[in-house]
């Protein structure tokens, strides 16, 4: 860069101090605002992101083909085991688990109720299922115990079932006759949503396989440490599962959720961009001003040959300073509020309930706002796109500026 | 090799307010060569601003064909007058309009900045703000100036990148007699040492005598064109510069 530009780009900003404060402090406000939105934007991605990922999606869930569009329960994997290692290998996987499903119906004396069975591997299960951490009552499954099932609270009620009963299960088998198993309770879980509870049935790989007639897994959910990861693991997982069977991202498996999601990102998208159409408005109208008082001072440079192109680059490096206050403004307004409640959420049980479900998933109640790496991008993004585009205008304004006319009127 | 800087033929100049139309110049026919000391005088309204602005590129004329250093002015594109400014042309103005947030020395640099000078612009800067005696006053800016040290930090910036012509409006109208003298003596000094072309609007009858050849415009037409016989005598200052004095003392 040019020193005297520079220089001269820099004490211009500082010309008209209370005009420099007050877009300084719009830019700011505006960043501020933006960059604690996103923030919580963000933290509200992550939670329904966690939400479906330990509701039983998984963020990846590896399907036999064809289950995409048919949902059957009764698809099994073509190799689970070289999926379930695939899925165990892709780097920043935190756990796989793989499952099979049945629909079975759950009949104790006169009562029955119908669920979908799943079938877990005991051992994984706890750290890829959140409600498996709620035991109200008992225990957990053990690993090859075939006999033994855990329901949701309400589910036992609906059946007037306790913990210790022997609730007999009926599914159609794999050639369509009706299998029937006999399964003790030994656990009941509470999540907190009893809808959520009355769905709960889980049982061993191998349970399920007993009454169901087949063995194996009819798909492997896999939990990443980051979700934002989640398109390029599936990319990576989609190469390595064995062929015949694919990878669904959480949104494809839940898909009313995937919309919700995105209509909510949009939502809060739209709202930022509201924000920041105000200050672009702001800043647009003061550079404009900055422009037209100092009508002569261009026009004088264009005497002395300053081009039109360079003139735009000075107004621009003007806008650059404003942005580069206005972003620290906007960092030091933004970041300690993200930050707060990135450390204690922002609690909306009184509001929710603590047992919220959407969709067949949970949701928190408290939204932890995310702070990380990615407010650096954003808040130069924010700041020096909104001065730098509002300048533009006032720019092309001061470069157009006709210094005969100009000068002529100043005398 | 011609010495032609300025050549007007019929050049005319039409201003439109609105539905009104003012004709600012009617055929003015002017011829000016390299080293001239050149002033426009006239009454106000008789042209001399405008043909100036033509003369240094900022404006097009209506009719007629205008030659600025070999290059007709009409042809030229905006951007390639505003080359010709940068390279060749230098401006004083009546109202000094220096950068006010810039120091003296930035000012001048400036120019040589936008003339793409590099690493030497301070010190070439440095040298003309000394040459004109101003060197003391290098870090200061222009609201710490007087009017007459502003106008010689204008001058230094217009020379500064050694133009061959350079067009002065009214250049001495804010400043008081002695220091309008000081500045005539800067800009002839100027002329005499390194051979440049000054072309200088003025009212003032003590600035016109330093000129070498006075041109009279009267209702946008050349009246009178003189030539003066002899020189008229000028000292060769070797140290222009005087105390500097306070601001506003103009």
């Amino acid at each position: 860069m040019a020193w005297v530009e520079g220089r001269y780009a820099a004490r211009s900003v500082g010309r008209n101090l209370r005009r420099t404060a007050l877009s300084v402090v719009g830019i700011g406000v505006g960043v501020g605002l933006a960059l604690f939105m996103e923030s919580v934007n963000r933290g509200r991605e992550g939670l329904f992101a966690r939400a479906a990922a330990y509701s039983g999606a998984g963020h990846l869930r590896v399907v036999p083909a064809g289950w995409r569009l048919r949902r059957d329960p009764r698809l099994r994997l073509h190799d689970w085991r070289a999926d379930l290692e695939a899925a165990r290998a892709l780097p920043g996987a935190r756990v796989a688990a793989p499952r099979a499903r049945a629909q079975a119906l759950l009949a104790m004396g006169t009562h029955v109720l119908t669920v979908e069975m799943v079938g877990v591997d005991a051992e994984v299960e706890p750290r890829a299922y959140r409600f498996v951490r709620t035991m109200a009552e008992g225990r957990w499954l053990e690993p090859g115990e075939a006999g033994s099932v855990v329901l949701g609270k309400a589910a036992a009620e609906r059946l007037h079932a306790e913990l210790g009963d022997d609730v007999l299960a009926t599914a159609v088998g794999q050639r369509g006759g009706i299998e029937s198993a006999m399964f003790r309770i030994v656990g009941l879980v509470a999540s907190g949503s009893e809808d959520l509870d009355a769905s709960v049935c889980q049982v061993t790989l191998e349970g399920l396989a007993q009454l169901a007639g087949t063995a194996g897994a009819g798909e492997v959910a896999v939990i990443l440490a980051d979700h934002h990861t989640t398109p390029e693991a599936r990319a990576a997982l989609a190469a390595r599962v064995a062929s015949g069977d694919e990878v669904m991202t959480f949104e494809e498996i839940t898909p009313e959720f995937g919309g919700h999601l995105k209509q909510d990102a949009a939502t809060s998208r739209f709202v930022n961009g509201v924000i920041l159409l105000i200050v672009f408005l702001g800043v647009a109208s003061a550079q404009l001003a900055a422009v037209l008082e100092r009508r002569r001072e261009f026009a004088v440079l264009s005497a002395l040959g300053m081009g039109g192109r360079r003139m735009v680059r000075l107004v621009l490096l003007e806008a650059l300073g404003l942005g580069s206050a206005g972003a620290a403004l906007g960092v030091a307004l933004g970041l300690p509020a993200a930050w707060h409640f990135a450390r204690h959420g922002l609690d909306f049980s009184s509001f929710m309930g603590e047992g919220y479900s959407f969709q067949g998933l949970l949701i928190e109640p408290v939204i932890y706002a995310d702070v990380g790496p990615w407010m650096v991008p954003f808040v130069a993004a924010v700041a020096f796109g909104a001065t730098v585009l509002a300048s533009l205008y006032p720019a092309w304004f001061a470069a157009r500026i006709d210094p005969a006319v100009a000068l002529r009127v100043a005398q | 090799m011609n010495d032609l800087v300025l050549d007007a033929r019929g050049v005319t100049k039409v201003f439109r307010q609105g539905k009104v139309e003012v004709q600012a110049l009617r055929g003015v026919d002017l011829e000016v060569r390299q080293g001239e000391f050149l002033a426009l005088v006239g009454p106000s309204g008789s042209g001399k601003t405008t043909f100036l602005n033509l003369a240094g590129a900022l404006d097009v004329p209506t009719a007629g064909t205008l030659e600025v250093l070999g290059r007709r002015v009409a042809d030229l594109t905006r951007g390639e007058r505003a080359e010709m400014r940068l390279g060749q042309l230098g401006f004083v103005f009546q109202a000094f309009n220096l950068v006010p947030v810039l120091t003296a020395v930035e000012n001048v640099e400036f120019v040589l900045e936008l003339r793409g000078v590099g690493s030497e612009r301070r010190r070439q800067a440095l040298a003309v703000l000394e040459e004109l005696g101003l060197a003391d006053l290098a870090r200061r800016r222009p609201a710490e100036l007087s009017g007459g040290q502003q106008q010689r930090v204008a001058v230094a910036r217009a020379v500064a990148a050694k133009p061959r012509l350079v067009l002065a409006d009214e250049p001495t109208a804010n400043l008081d007699g002695e220091n309008a003298e000081i500045l005539m003596h800067l800009m002839r000094d100027l002329r005499d040492r390194q051979g440049m072309t000054f072309v200088f609007s003025t009212h003032d009858p003590r600035v016109v005598s330093h000129a070498v050849r006075v041109v009279t415009l009267v209702d946008g037409r050349v009246a009178r064109d003189e030539a003066k016989p002899g020189e008229p005598p000028h000292e060769i200052l070797p140290r222009v510069g005087k105390a500097p004095d306070a601001p506003g003392a103009a």
